[in-house]
């Protein structure tokens, strides 16, 4: 069983105002009550090319993903250890992020690609997040046989907390758009 | 016990780093936006902020979490290469 969806979405910010946004998006308090199901985030790696202008980093990501009791009785825990690894090519303008789990893995497999590019209509105004999620109960795991109940409802808890996350994302950029505008003042 | 010992070693593995990790994200924040988007990737900065992290996470971080992390890394990095290339 695969459970996949696609999401579009514009953020009415130039490219660089909305990747920065995506960094400091685990970063602050205020952020943090809302996103409450990302325990915790560190950077693992970076790496500069001077060259080129691209930057690729690599961070752990702890998740809190408490399911419903039976689920939790098989699984053994609610927290979940996940990488995501980040291209950016700040000359190209373009973000690409992969973040999947690496602990659970004989349970479950969730991927989600995402992409951050200056939007076709308006490239110095407007920014296209593009995501594409995959999820994937192990055909012959412990939750095999309600594969499709989990996978539902752990998608329907991924689009959850993706509307949180742009909620985040928005009120990021509106904070860097004030300090910017601030600043030329 | 147990369940005890597994949460917190999941929970809060990283949370002595947490100083650390907050100086090296104001700094690498501060150089993403103000430097790297404006152009100027001639060099890496927050070195000495980014080596004084890492120590401390290499210190509690998981041996064998951190080569899990590790190996999803290449496999991964691997892929966003090919598809900037596209």
């Amino acid at each position: 069983m695969v459970t996949g969806y696609k999401q579009e979405y514009v953020y009415k910010h130039p490219w660089e105002r909305v990747t920065s946004a995506s960094w400091r998006k685990f970063a602050d308090d205020e952020n943090k009550r809302i996103l409450s199901h990302i325990l915790e985030v560190d950077m693992l790696n970076h790496n500069l090319d001077p060259s080129n202008g691209i930057l690729r980093t690599t961070r752990a990501i702890t998740v809190h993903c408490p399911g419903p009791w039976f689920v939790r009785k098989i699984v053994g825990q609610d927290m979940c250890q996940c990488v995501e690894s980040t291209l950016v090519d700040a000359q190209n303008r373009s973000m690409q992020l992969i973040s999947r789990n690496i602990s659970l893995q004989k349970f479950i497999e969730v991927q989600e690609m995402t992409r951050y590019d200056p939007h076709p209509d308006n490239p110095a105004g407007w920014t296209l997040c593009r995501q594409e999620t995959s999820i994937r109960i192990k055909p012959f795991s412990a939750l095999a046989s309600m594969a499709e109940k989990v996978e539902k409802r752990c998608a329907e808890r991924f689009l959850q907390n993706s509307g949180k996350s742009k909620e985040v994302m928005e009120r990021i950029c509106k904070y860097l758009e004030a300090e910017a505008t601030g600043l030329s003042l | 016990m147990n369940e005890k010992k597994a949460s917190s070693k999941y929970s809060s593995s990283t949370s002595p780093c947490s100083h650390l990790r907050d100086a090296y994200n104001n700094c690498f924040n501060r150089w993403y936006s103000e430097k790297f988007m404006k152009g100027h990737w001639d060099k890496q900065e927050c070195v000495d902020e980014w080596q004084k992290y890492r120590a401390c996470l290499s210190q509690h971080l998981d041996d064998k979490l951190l080569s899990r992390f590790l190996e999803a890394e290449q496999i991964d990095q691997r892929h966003l290469s090919t598809s900037s290339n596209d």
